[in-house]
C-alpha cells in the first residue's frame, strides 16, 4: 500500500473523484455498480478488485491510498461512527489480510 | 505593509467533531483546550484576514492534473462539501472570503517564481478547512479567510525546503503587496502523525508527534529543514503525515520565533496525533 506503487493513470482514480463529486452518479452507483464500471475504461484485473473490495490488489495496480479509504467509503458507508468504522476495519482487513 | 499578527498550526481530523463523544475524557479536555485557544488567540488578532494553509486530500482536482498550491478566490467559502458531512459530522458553514488578498498571493507568487493556481468557485472542503473552522468559530466571529490547499500526498511533494521557501515568498507579499496596516493570520492545518487509507489506519506515532513538537518549541528552524524529509514523514504515516508541511510554509513567513505547544493527544479512533501550537509574533 505504499506511494511507491502509486500509478497516477490508474482510471480508479477518476471513478472515485467523479462518485465523490457527483451526486447523481453516487446514486446510480448504490443501485447498480456495474453499470456505473461499464462506463470507465477499467482493465479487467482493475474492475474485479473493485467488485470484490480487494484493496490490496487495488494498491499493487497503484490506486492512491487516500483514494482507497474513499472508495471504502463509498462502498460500505461514510458517515461518522459506526458506518466509517465499517468501512475502515473492511479497508485494513482487505490490506493485511487479517479478520475485520 | 501588513504585518503578520497571528501565527498557529494544529491538526484537522474528521474525528475531532464526529467522533468527539466517544473519545477518552483526557482527549475531549485536551481537544477543547487546544482549540479553544487557537480560537482566543484568533478573536482576539483582530484579523482582517487568515490565510489557511491546508492539505487538500485530493478533494478538488484529478490526479492527473494536480496542483501544488490551489488559492481559494472566492467571495464566500461554503463547506463542508456535501458528501464530505456526513463523514465529518459538522454544521453547514459560510465563511466570508477575501478575493483581493486571495487575488494579491496568487499573483504576488507568480511575480516570485511560484506556481499557483486558483478557483474563484467554492472549493470543496473537507476536514481541512471544516474542522478549524467549526471548533474555532471562524464563521461566527466573520473572520474573512483564503484558503490554500496545498498538495500534501500526491507524489512528488512540495517539500519541507519548498514549503519554507513559499512561506518566505508570502511574508514578503505581506510586507510589500498588501495594504497598509493589514492585520494577517497564518494557520496551517493538518498533522500530526496519521496514515488515512492505509494497513496502519489507526497508527499513531507518539514518539514523532512529540519529538516534531519539540522541535518547533527548541526553535531550531534548521533542523527541522534538515531532518523532516518527506521520506521521515512517512516512516511515521504514509499519505498524511506530510500535511505538517502545510506549518512549514507558516514557518518560512514568520522565521524562528517562540512557539509555544498548546497540547497534544493521541486517541487511536482520532486516526491521528493531534496536537497545536501558537507562535509569539511581535509587530
Amino acid at each position: 500500500m505504499s506511494l511507491d506503487r502509486f500509478e497516477p493513470t490508474l482510471v480508479t482514480h477518476d471513478l472515485v473523484q467523479d462518485l465523490k463529486w457527483d451526486p447523481d452518479l453516487r446514486d446510480r452507483w448504490d443501485k447498480d455498480r456495474s453499470a456505473v464500471l461499464d462506463h470507465y475504461p477499467l482493465a479487467d484485473e482493475e474492475r474485479r478488485a473493485i467488485e470484490e473490495g480487494d484493496f490490496r490488489r487495488l494498491y499493487d495496480l497503484g490506486l492512491h491510498p487516500y483514494l482507497g479509504g474513499q472508495l471504502a467509503r463509498l462502498m460500505y458507508g461514510n458517515a461518522a461512527g459506526p458506518e466509517a468504522t465499517v468501512s475502515v476495519n473492511k479497508l485494513v482487513a482487505s490490506l493485511t489480510g487479517g479478520a475485520e | 505593509m501588513a504585518d503578520i499578527v497571528c501565527a498557529v498550526a494544529a491538526s484537522h481530523a474528521p474525528g475531532l467533531v464526529g467522533l468527539f463523544d466517544g473519545a477518552p475524557e483526557d482527549s475531549k479536555a485536551a481537544v477543547s483546550t487546544m482549540y479553544g485557544a487557537l480560537a482566543t488567540e484568533i478573536a482576539e488578532a483582530d484579523l482582517d484576514v487568515l490565510i489557511v494553509f491546508a492539505n487538500d486530500h485530493l478533494a478538488n482536482s484529478r490526479v492527473l492534473e494536480y496542483p501544488d498550491f490551489l488559492v481559494g478566490m472566492a467571495a464566500e467559502h461554503r463547506g463542508p462539501y456535501e458528501w464530505f458531512q456526513p463523514w465529518i459530522g459538522c454544521r453547514s458553514y459560510a465563511l466570508q472570503g477575501h478575493p483581493e488578498v486571495a487575488g494579491s498571493v496568487f499573483t504576488g507568487m507568480s511575480h516570485r517564481g511560484i506556481k499557483f493556481f486558483g478557483r474563484r468557485e467554492n472549493l470543496r472542503f473537507d476536514d481541512n478547512l471544516s474542522v478549524p473552522t467549526v471548533l474555532c468559530d471562524l464563521d461566527t466571529n466573520a473572520v474573512p479567510v483564503v484558503p490554500v490547499l496545498q498538495n500534501c500526498t500526491v507524489p512528488p511533494i512540495p517539500d519541507q525546503r519548498r514549503c519554507y521557501e513559499v512561506g518566505q515568498a508570502l511574508v514578503d507579499i505581506i510586507a510589500n503587496d498588501l495594504p497598509d496596516g493589514m492585520r494577517v493570520g497564518l494557520f496551517g492545518s493538518g498533522g500530526l502523525s496519521h496514515e488515512p487509507g492505509g494497513a496502519r489506519y489507526f497508527y499513531i506515532d507518539e514518539e514523532f508527534d512529540r519529538w516534531f513538537l519539540g522541535l518547533l518549541e527548541h526553535g531550531d528552524h534548521d533542523k527541522l529543514l534538515a531532518e523532516l524529509t518527506p521520506d521521515r514523514m512517512e516512516q511515521s504515516g504514509e499519505g498524511g503525515t506530510a500535511e505538517l508541511f502545510a506549518w512549514f510554509v507558516v514557518l518560512g513567513a514568520i522565521g524562528p520565533r517562540q512557539c509555544t505547544v498548546l497540547g497534544y493527544t493521541a486517541y487511536d479512533n482520532f486516526k491521528c496525533g493531534i496536537g497545536a501550537v501558537r507562535w509569539q509574533m511581535e509587530v
